[in-house]
């Protein structure tokens, strides 16, 4: 696939890094892209001109394509370099959450054909992988950011076949969050409101949100918002 | 009596009310010039009927639908965190949440429905003089016909619980097409899904570790169609499905898998399912009285 994640190594079944110097990484601040880090600390580059995320549904759809690339990078990461003190059962589960964010991620980029956003380097260095408590706390922000996102693009999303597509991905999302907030702290549920219910997010203040985990800047001026 | 300002009026709260009435926008706002003011009243009865109609009666017995869950889920966990030792304790917490919001769904969804000018569903044997409503254990029949003591074994408890989520899930899910007709509605039932998703994350993430350790290893989402226990298979068909817009989950790539290739186990888990109304009600009918 030609969807590299930018600020990640190339993670196949073993990329070869025995698991401390892995966590030495991570303990270091950085996620392994360190390239990245320095670049950002060293100097103030130009920045090439923003990446437009398009009009209408495709600027929505993008908008959810990027948070999913996000995602994906973000459990690629805590796979490569668990958490300490994980079970074997979160292990197992954490590959699931990455390979369920990979099927949403691809499946958005197939429906936006060549009108998908490329080149999205993501910015993890807030997340410490090699703490639980910091990991699943990223996981809980990433995961009830996706739940309120997909409530969020209703209002403006106009394509209804896609509305009833991303009913199915959203419902699983909130599984996903339902559980990664559990194992932070269990018997815990997340945002919910005094009606039970999950929140919502206008697409240009979920987008914002998700900007603290992505170094691309992007052109949101034609982003469908209220 | 100016049509106009009572288009704009409701177009404050439906944005969509251009596009409802089927006219253009233009069309519209000139529309009281061009019709004999005697006629206006009718012309605009039948227009708004047309309109909002009948619509509204099917997003309001979408409504009810999951209503019906959410008295069986709450009545449910109520009986369940009042029963002394059945809930292992490092749970129970977690319980009296879900009750607690199962709870605050009933009263949203009465008062939504009510505000549609809809008449919200009331379960079996329901007496609100008698009954600490929304609690109506007289409703139901949580042993299914005396095949299961839910409230005698928490392993029973759990593996119901987990039923009663996710297919209060499919009957949302199957559900979403009617909620199309009305945004606001709409994007209530996205987050009262989110809400239950969550809840059914809860439930199955339990029954995976121990103690429990159900021998089918649930995940907090639904692998292919694996129901809890084969009774229950009828409750998870179709839940392996893999197409949808016309895209092959199964077909999309994985960059993380030598092969390159999606993992049926996640094409199948990224997407929740739903069923008809006829076939959710056939579903739970054993749980009724």
């Amino acid at each position: 696939m030609n969807n590299k994640p930018g600020a990640l190594p190339e993670e196949g079944t073993n990329n070869g890094m025995d698991l401390s110097r892995r966590r030495f990484f991570q303990l270091a601040g950085g996620i392994a892209g360190a390239g990245l880090v320095l670049s950002a600390a060293s100097c103030r580059r130009t920045p090439p001109s923003d990446t437009y995320v398009g009009e209408g549904d495709i600027a929505l759809l993008n908008y959810l394509y990027i948070l999913k690339q996000v995602t994906v990078n973000f459990y690629a990461q805590a796979v490569a370099t668990p958490y300490y003190g994980i079970t074997k059962e979160e292990t197992v589960l954490q590959i699931d959450l990455r390979d369920q964010e990979v099927v949403h991620r691809e499946y958005l980029k197939k429906i936006l054909s060549t009108n998908a956003v490329k080149d999205i380097t993501t910015q993890l260095s807030a997340v410490t992988f090699a703490d639980k408590k910091s990991f699943l706390t990223h996981a809980c922000t990433l995961e009830d950011l996706t739940v309120a996102a997909y409530a969020g693009v209703l209002k403006v999303l106009k394509n209804n076949e896609l509305i009833l597509t991303i009913a199915k991905m959203a419902s699983v999302d909130a599984r996903h969050a339902g559980y990664v907030h559990d194992i932070l702290a269990h018997n815990s549920f997340g945002p919910l409101d005094n009606n039970g219910l999950d929140a919502v997010v206008a697409p240009l203040k979920g987008f914002q949100t998700m900007q603290q985990y992505i170094e691309t800047k992007f052109d949101t001026s034609k982003l469908p918002t209220y | 009596m100016n049509f106009k300002n009572i288009i704009t009026e409701i177009e404050k709260t439906d944005p969509e009310v251009y596009e409802r009435l089927s006219g253009r926008r233009e069309a519209l706002k000139n529309f009281g010039s061009k019709v004999a003011l005697a006629a206006l009243p009718f012309a605009i009865g039948s227009m708004f009927q047309k309109a909002y109609g009948k619509t509204t009666d099917a997003v309001v017995d979408a409504l009810n639908l999951a209503l019906e869950f959410e008295y069986m889920e709450y009545t449910y966990y109520r009986q369940g965190t009042n029963t002394t030792g059945l809930i292992n304790p490092t749970d129970l917490a977690g319980f009296k949440s879900m009750e607690a919001q199962e709870k605050a769904h009933i009263n949203f969804l009465n008062t939504t429905i009510t505000a549609l000018g809809g008449i919200p569903f009331k379960p079996n044997n329901f007496t609100a003089a008698t009954t600490v409503a929304p609690y109506v254990p007289a409703a139901y029949d949580f042993t299914m016909g005396g095949v299961y003591q839910p409230f005698d074994d928490y392993k029973t408890f759990l593996l119901l619980a987990q039923v009663f989520e996710d297919t209060g899930l499919h009957a949302i899910q199957g559900q979403m097409q009617t909620f199309l007709s009305n945004n606001a509605v709409l994007t209530q039932a996205f987050q009262l899904q989110a809400a239950e998703a969550r809840h059914a994350a809860f439930v199955r993430h339990i029954r995976r570790i121990a103690p429990i350790s159900a021998p089918e290893e649930p995940a907090p989402w639904i692998t292919n169609n694996i129901p809890p226990t084969i009774p229950f298979q009828s409750y998870y068909l179709s839940e392996d499905k893999v197409e949808y817009n016309g895209v092959i989950a199964l077909n999309l790539p994985n960059p993380y898998y030598n092969n390159g290739q999606t993992p049926q186990v996640s094409a199948t888990a990224a997407f929740d399912e739903g069923y008809d109304k006829t076939k959710i009600l056939s579903l739970i009918k054993p749980f009724k009285k």
